[in-house]
């Protein structure tokens, strides 16, 4: 038997994030959306927190640029191995519309201002998924 | 009414207290009170800031014989919250609701409890779930994350950020109250393990288990107390919910508000102050909220330190203590300790000369506040 100590953190999904992970778990990436201004915002939110207009989710391209990035050299989460990367990734929809992500290259290849293209993993057996990233020339 | 300072306590900074946050709380409270010449029947508020890993207001005054209290405060959340602590304990005595605030943080921070320590299944909750895959979930990632973009945006370097280790250290040397004393050179620094790139192990703060307390009291119970009184000035306070990912830029933290804040709110200025506490969770925090309070341009703290600007006979002493990151890290309400101690001029070998005026933060990232003390009766 596994130990359970050894698994994965996994998301709570609330009714601001349900529809976050539903779209990952059938293998699309969507970000909650302003249905009137259009903006998007992560962390979503029921109502738009420019307009106050109801939101829902919208598949986004995936596509993104390396904002910041750490190398993490040190065990602190359960499942995750030493070394990786993760990313800080601003998405092209939007400036300032950012998510973290692993970013499966070699430490030593990756730099801030780099392409890259979301991935949708599974997190372990837990059933759910989330975008990874991976360099695009 | 002004309010201010006239006790200070705390306990021993230990890797294994083998006690309870309760009773370590209580005695650094009993240590503040016989500090001032008072009792704990003088005390009728008390607040602490905690991440559900200390004891409760109530619990602690009934330890210390106090069967009921007018307030008493705990809010949830960490370091960002020690300027706030102080500042609201003070409007509290200000408003008339309470006569003398003991503001507490005790924690088991390393024998229990430790941030950035993960075990599964780990259930995510609120803002942090979208982090989950990442794992990017404690605070020596985040503020990584956000040090790597001010070397990319400034050109800062991890030798900018080891100066601060490294003149932290030697503060805390002669302190016998620190966790860390042995001297940090530059190669010791450079050559430590990395915890996440772009920090090394001596980026971040040495967690220990102890508590501090802090005794507030309005003017008009100034005079009971033996001790001299550090007079509260004025406060800051900036506290986003952008969280690590939404904030702006992260080559600037809360203090890009509560800086220019907390000068106006004073008319001071930072070359007023004769020396700082700077809130040192990791050394990025302490160079970030420099900037941001006006000490240093953007992208001149590693030089700053080097020149020996921040210690002894430069411009001004930045944690004489030797910090969160060599003292230890009570959540940053040592900063408050060391501070009183130095204003009164009761620092034995660490003392900055003629020390009448200091700025004391609190927080990094989106989220802090800061403390002005002055020696002088504003």
């Amino acid at each position: 038997m596994t130990d359970a100590r050894l698994l994965p953190p996994i998301p709570v999904p609330d009714p601001e994030s349900a529809g976050y992970w539903e779209s990952l778990s059938t293998g699309v990436f969507a970000l909650s959306r302003c249905t009137e201004c259009h903006r998007w915002m992560q962390v979503p939110q029921e109502h738009c927190r420019w307009c106050g207009a109801t939101t829902s989710f919208e598949e986004v391209s995936g596509r993104g640029t390396v904002f910041s990035f750490i190398v993490v050299r040190h065990q602190s989460i359960p499942s995750l191995t030493p070394p990786y990367v993760v990313g800080m990734i601003e998405f092209d929809e939007q400036p300032g519309l950012r998510l973290t992500g692993i970013i499966e290259a070699d430490p030593d290849a990756v730099a801030i201002g780099q392409k890259v293209q979301a991935i949708i993993r599974p997190i372990g057996e837990s059933g759910f998924s989330a975008p990874s990233f991976e360099l695009v020339p | 009414m002004t309010v201010a300072v006239v006790g200070i306590g705390r306990t021993e900074y230990l890797k294994r207290s083998g006690r309870t946050t309760k009773a370590m709380a209580a005695s650094a409270c009993r240590d503040a009170l016989a500090d001032a010449g008072l009792t704990i029947a003088d005390v009728d508020g008390m607040c602490t800031f905690q991440a559900n890993d200390s004891s409760s207001p109530m619990d602690v005054a009934w330890a210390l014989g106090r069967d009921e209290l007018a307030w008493a405060n705990s809010m949830y959340g960490g370091g960002n919250l020690v300027a706030d602590q102080i500042a609201t304990a003070a409007a509290v005595i200000e408003a008339g609701l309470c006569k003398a605030v003991l503001v507490y943080r005790s924690l088991n921070g390393r024998s229990g409890y430790r941030f950035g320590t993960i075990e599964g299944p780990m259930q995510v909750t609120g803002e942090n779930q979208y982090d989950v895959a990442s794992g990017y979930l404690v605070p020596p990632q985040w503020f990584a994350m956000s040090a790597r973009r001010h070397q990319y945006r400034y050109g800062s370097t991890c030798e900018d950020l080891g100066q601060i280790a490294i003149t932290q250290r030697a503060h805390a040397v002669p302190n016998e109250h620190a966790f860390y004393r042995e001297p940090l050179t530059m190669d010791d620094y450079l050559s430590s393990r990395w915890i996440n790139e772009p920090f090394h192990l001596y980026d971040c703060t040495s967690e220990v288990d102890g508590a501090v307390a802090i005794l507030l009291v309005g003017e008009d119970m100034v005079r009971d107390c033996k001790t001299e009184p550090v007079w509260l000035v004025g406060s800051s306070n900036s506290q986003s919910g952008a969280g690590w990912s939404s904030w702006d830029d992260p080559t600037e933290m809360y203090s890009r508000t509560a800086g220019p804040k907390i000068w106006a709110n004073t008319g001071l200025n930072p070359s007023d102050m004769d020396f700082a506490c700077m809130y040192d969770c990791f050394t990025y925090t302490v160079m970030a909220t420099m900037e941001g309070f006006g000490f240093c341009e953007k992208g001149q703290v590693g030089p700053f330190f080097a020149e020996g600007r921040a210690t002894y006979g430069g411009d001004i002493v930045i944690n004489p203590h030797g910090g969160l990151l060599s003292e230890g890290y009570i959540h940053g309400l040592n900063h408050h300790y060391e501070s009183t101690l130095q204003l009164r001029g009761n620092a034995g070998v660490r003392q900055v000369a003629d020390a009448k005026v200091a700025l004391v933060t609190a927080g990094g990232g989106p989220y802090g506040g800061a403390n002005i003390y002055s020696k002088e009766r504003p």
